[in-house]
């Protein structure tokens, strides 16, 4: 999965010049967080709605003083410089990672010095949506293995053999010497399929396993 | 007996036995009480020779029991005769007799005007007998409460005077506990008086031979009648007011007896409206028409045999065995005898197309003509009855939808089978293979002109197809209860899906957590269906009623039990009155373990007929 696949190509951008309100009205009007900044098609910053923010509070609480003379004016002046990008052909995972280690909410995609997409946390969801299958028809079943590709490969001979189709399979870690294994499978007889998998040797998660009603 | 006018048969106190047979003596001293037996050599089209054989009076003992056994609340014999022989339009009963046979009471009278006897009245009053064990004759328990009407003849014809005491006559029954009107439509304005006083032909198979009748009638004298029109025809009724503004030539013989085609012996040509004519040259039918005993609401009861011929392979949780056990259960606990049964009718195929794609269905057709073993998906299993049957459960809501508003019930269940909520517009799943609620909700809007739809979904599955159906339509309005999606088949039904569109905002999700019980369904049917309903201001409320949010149900994991569907079922009621005359049509869906399927089933019809009790558990 490569982030030229999902990243949006259709931008919003805003040149370093444009005043803080033009910035404010295209996020509202854009339903957006984040704007690359751009003189010509060379992206010089990104400002999000949390500068913009910042910046109007924070001369409003501190700078009163200062008369009108110390208000930010333009997204120049607000803009974060040193963007981190990435590239089409860096993986989701990469995205994923620093999405989630610098706590990120979007990244430009350059091509070359060219700015040709962005990638935002609402992009990887929709990924992880579409990976999952959860729109889709289905009812999702855990089964739970011993950490052995044996296992595993029974597992989905079995589902083979199953007159269900099954839209996911997601292989998780679980705890130490175990997967998880989640299986999306579109039918209604789940109690069917469960006791024939349990029939086979295999542990089934009842929702009492993960669910502490009150 | 003890009756007002007022009061529900069985309220009043029973008299004590010693006054009821002081009542016996007093009439056999003024020869108003004798024992008899019906006379089996009667001729009845002519009415001549007596009706019954007088012979002695049975013994006290056997009088008093079968006299206990007729009536709820058993009262005074000479009350019982005067109640029997009203004034009405100034005629009068003369001569009324009570007659005791050996299982039966019958009343035998003259009807006089002016003093004058202008005819001729004999009620047969008895009790059925239901067997304990099917096929078997003996035991037996005592069955529904039952008035034959032996013969009613009149030389005064069209007086309104029948129609009238009539209309007493089911008051007064059902105050006493009877169940049911029966008798033989045989006199030749009789088989069309009874059918428009809503008597029904009892035999189904015979009915629907003269349902064919009438279309090779409507075929043969080229008239512009659609064959639709002809199958949506369930009652006998229904056939005595068919197309009034059609008339039809018949001819009369001297005896007052008609024939579609003029001989020698029927010389007289009349013009009558299509149905009253066919009924009128009909041959004779055995009628029945229910007292609603002890139900406040009247309500309908769809079925067919045909439902049964969905074949399921072994193991499919979605068998025919669901709908055998609760007809049964139906039967067994005299449930029958308070229904309107009615019968399905495939729709014409532009009711479907109005919800499916048209070659959607042809798939369908052909797949089970074919020989398949599933449709689309593994779930859908189907047999060689499936199409037809899928057809004819859309066409039961069709015919419930026919029987509110007809006003020939006040509510309706719909027993039918393939379910119908998971079926989209191309689309199998879930058990389900034609929608059978929307198909439903769009004849109600071609056929009675009806706008706002309620669609309200209990099912422990959330009905997709029939959201993904309407969720642009802002004037049918989906509602879902159901388990949520992240646990439970098919997963959709999110909170958040609102509908789309102009449709946004008449989609409502209620999604329940695994393990919720009635407090928890009841609470979310409260605080967020009925406000919705309310806003809403539906004109017919239709509902996709499954029972496997029950606790005993394996295929889902909510944990209601009956109370939670007889608490629903009567707020939707109540619902259906505010809003829009107490129309209510429910159509079973889902429901996987026998037992509680079919205890929630009764239930919840129960409910529906406006019954009070709680359902045992």
């Amino acid at each position: 999965m490569f982030v030229g696949r999902r990243m949006k190509r259709d931008l919003v951008t805003v040149p370093k010049e444009a005043t803080l309100e033009e910035a404010g009205r295209l996020l509202k009007a854009h339903r957006i967080h984040h704007l690359p900044v751009v003189e010509g098609d060379r992206l010089v910053g990104i400002v999000t709605d949390t500068d913009l923010r910042n910046a109007t509070l924070g001369w409003a609480i501190g700078g009163s003083d200062a008369g009108d003379s110390g208000r930010p004016q333009t997204v120049g002046e607000i803009m974060t410089r040193d963007v981190v990008t990435l590239a089409p052909g860096d993986t989701i995972d990469d995205a994923m990672l620093v999405l989630s280690r610098e706590r990120f909410g979007a990244l430009p995609v350059m091509d070359g010095g060219r700015l040709v997409g962005i990638m935002t946390k609402a992009d990887i969801l929709a990924a992880l949506l579409e990976t999952l299958d959860i729109e889709g028809v289905g009812v999702r079943l855990e089964v739970i293995l011993p950490r052995d590709m044996g296992e595993v490969t029974r597992l989905a001979s079995v589902l083979q053999e199953l007159p269900v189709d099954v839209r996911s399979l997601v292989l998780a870690p679980h705890g130490p010497g175990r997967y998880a294994a989640f299986v999306r499978v579109a039918t209604i007889d789940v109690p069917g399929v469960r006791s024939l998998l349990r029939g086979k040797g295999f542990a089934v998660a009842e929702l009492s396993d993960f669910y502490e009603p009150g | 007996m003890a009756h007002d006018g007022t009061r529900a048969g069985g309220g009043a106190a029973p008299l004590p036995d010693r006054d009821i047979l002081e009542g016996f003596d007093r009439l056999i001293a003024a020869n108003r009480l004798m024992g008899a037996e019906r006379n089996p050599t009667v001729l009845k089209k002519s009415g001549k020779g007596a009706p019954f054989l007088v012979r002695k009076h049975p013994s006290h003992h056997r009088m008093l029991a079968i006299w206990k056994d007729l009536f709820a609340s058993p009262g005074s014999p000479e009350e019982l005769l005067t109640l029997l022989s009203p004034e009405v339009h100034g005629f009068t009963h003369g001569d009324g007799l009570l007659l005791f046979g050996r299982d039966r009471l019958l009343y035998d009278c003259q009807i006089l005007r002016r003093g004058e006897a202008v005819g001729h009245l004999t009620l047969d009053l008895y009790r059925e007998r239901d067997r304990v064990v099917p096929f078997l004759p003996f035991p037996t328990r005592p069955g529904r409460r039952v008035v034959y009407i032996e013969g009613i003849t009149l030389t005064a014809q069209s007086t309104g005077y029948a129609s009238a005491l009539f209309l007493r006559y089911e008051r007064l029954f059902h105050d006493l506990g009877f169940h049911l009107f029966r008798l033989k439509a045989s006199l030749s304005v009789g088989k069309y008086y009874w059918a428009k006083e809503g008597f029904d032909c009892s035999d189904r198979a015979r009915f629907q031979e003269m349902r064919d009748r009438l279309w090779a009638l409507v075929q043969r004298l080229g008239l512009p009648v659609a064959e639709q029109e002809v199958r949506r025809l369930t009652h006998m009724s229904d056939v005595a007011a068919f197309r009034r503004d059609l008339k039809v030539p018949v001819w009369r013989d001297a005896e007052g007896y008609y024939t579609f085609e003029p001989d020698e012996a029927h010389p007289e040509e009349f013009l009558f409206p299509l149905g009253k004519a066919f009924l009128l040259c009909s041959d004779p039918w055995d009628g029945h028409k229910v007292i609603y005993t002890d139900t406040p609401r009247r309500t309908a009861l769809v079925w067919s045999e045909a439902y049964l011929s969905h074949g399921t392979p072994a193991g499919h949780p979605e068998g025919p065995k669901r709908l055998t056990a609760l007809m049964d259960t139906i039967r067994r606990e005299g449930l029958l005898s308070s229904l309107i049964v009615m019968e399905p009718y495939t729709p014409a195929m532009e009711a479907l197309h109005a919800v499916h794609d048209p070659a959607y269905l042809e798939a369908f057709r052909e797949a089970v003509a074919r020989g398949d073993r599933y449709f689309a998906t593994r779930d859908c299993a189907i047999g060689a009855g499936s199409y037809q049957a899928a057809l004819l459960a859309a066409g039961g809501v069709m015919a419930g939808i026919d029987a509110v508003f007809s006003g020939r019930s006040d509510n309706a269940f719909c027993a039918v089978r393939p379910p119908g909520h998971h079926a989209g517009r191309a689309s199998a799943m879930g058990f389900c293979f034609v929608n059978n609620v929307a198909v439903g909700a769009a004849y109600a809007r071609s056929a009675y002109g009806v706008a706002r739809v309620l669609i309200l979904d209990w099912d422990v599955h959330h009905g997709n197809g029939t959201q993904d159906l309407f969720e642009q339509d802002p004037e049918t309005l989906v509602i879902n209860l159901h388990e949520h999606p992240s646990f439970c088949y098919p997963g959709t039904g999110r909170r958040m899906d609102r509908g789309k569109g102009a449709g946004l905002g008449a989609t409502l999700n209620v999604p329940l957590s695994p393990h919720a019980g009635d407090r928890e369904v009841i609470d979310a049917f409260e605080r967020e269906v009925v406000p919705a309903v309310d806003a809403f201001r539906p004109e017919l409320i239709l509902l996709s009623a499954g029972f496997d949010a029950h606790r005993d149900d394996p295929i889902a994991d909510l944990e209601c039990t009956e109370a939670a569907y007889v608490h629903m079922t009567r707020s939707v009621l109540e619902l259906a009155d505010r809003h829009c005359g107490g129309r209510v049509v429910s159509v079973m869906e889902g429901g996987y373990r026998i037992e509680s399927f079919v205890a929630s089933a009764i239930a919840h019809i129960r409910t529906l007929q406006g019954r009070e009790e709680m359902p045992c558990s």
